[in-house]
């Protein structure tokens, strides 16, 4: 199965097929795009090119967000 | 009274700022911001809980309202402090940024050298920095000269709620600043802001004492009042302070016998 690192943690998915962009792994994790940023292998994607942001296998995923802080 | 605060060319009516970490509810967050009469709110960055991807506090608050300053906390050197603020501007689309660096977990006392070496990069890729320093004068003069938009010197240590533990240094980054001081980390009640505010604060950042109150709402009213109170008595002029007694009623014409 293929794999990422997201938040490292290795993640598997299913089925052979790991999400082809950005906005499609965060389809598959249902996680809501408006309030996320996302690094690449340490490089940041802008929200706006989540859609053109092609992800490959055994690649490094920081996604974050904004939280209560001082 | 027309008595603005600017920051960057912006400018703020409330001088009270508002941190949003250790409220009960977003609600109860949201509500406290409201009766605090902030315009700025600080937030944080950490990476998403993939098990529970959308609690999102940021729809708690009104972006139109208040002006979202993103923190580095967690941060340990400068390295992590800039991926942090890069990823806040990504994240905002604006680049104001409280610059934190903490390597120590014990008493979160921010790290100067690093401090100043991040600023220096955040500064030259345009980021509005507001960095978190110890009580430190000589820092804060150096941090100023590399452009940052204000200092924000600590009372004591963060959530500490200790108050004004490192007045005699405060007061001297206030004499000397040219840009706005913000008492930030360790004002546990009113009066401390308030204290702040009299000796010539520009503002106060204030979070733990607020969100872990019995009544965080009454706390925010309270804090904002008194840093109202605070900036109006430094406004008017502190009366003069003696080792002696002053008679404030006339000495003379007293009802005495004989």
């Amino acid at each position: 199965m293929p794999s990422l690192r997201i938040n490292g943690t290795d993640h598997a998915f299913p089925g052979d097929t790991l999400p082809a962009t950005v906005a499609e792994l965060l389809n598959a994790l249902e996680i809501d795009h408006a309030t996320v940023v996302a690094e690449v292998d340490g490089q940041i994607v802008e929200r706006t090119r989540f859609g053109e942001t092609p992800i490959r296998e055994g690649q490094s995923i920081e996604l974050v967000r904004f939280v209560g802080g001082g | 009274m027309n008595d603005k605060l600017t920051i960057a060319g912006r400018d703020f009516t409330s001088r009270l700022f508002i941190g949003t970490g250790k409220y009960a509810s977003n609600e109860m967050m949201a509500r406290s911001i409201e009766a605090s009469g902030t315009e700025m709110v600080t937030v944080a960055l950490r990476r998403v809980d993939i098990g529970n991807p959308n609690d999102d506090m940021l729809a708690a608050i009104d972006r139109d309202r208040y002006l979202l300053l993103p923190n580095t906390s967690g941060a340990r050197d400068a390295e992590e402090a800039v991926r942090l603020a890069r990823l806040a501007r990504a994240a905002t689309g604006i680049a104001w940024v409280k610059l934190e660096v903490t390597p120590d977990p014990y008493y979160l006392l921010p790290d100067g050298a690093e401090t100043l070496r991040a600023a220096e990069r955040l500064v030259a890729e345009g980021f509005v920095v507001l960095p978190y320093i110890q009580a430190d004068p000589v820092l804060a003069k150096r941090l100023e000269d590399v452009g940052t938009a204000t200092v924000m010197p600590l009372a004591s240590p963060i959530g500490s709620n200790q108050g004004l533990k490192t007045r005699a240094s405060l007061e001297i980054i206030i004499e000397q600043a040219t840009v706005p001081v913000v008492v930030d980390a360790g004002l546990g009640v009113p009066s401390h802001a308030a204290d702040a505010m009299e000796m010539g604060a520009d503002a106060v950042l204030v979070n733990t004492s607020i969100a872990t109150a019995a009544d965080p709402v009454a706390m925010a009213r309270a804090f904002a009042m008194a840093v109202e109170a605070g900036r109006m008595a430094w406004l008017a002029g502190r009366a003069a302070e003696r080792r002696i007694a002053s008679a404030s009623s006339p000495l003379t014409g007293f009802l005495r016998n004989g």
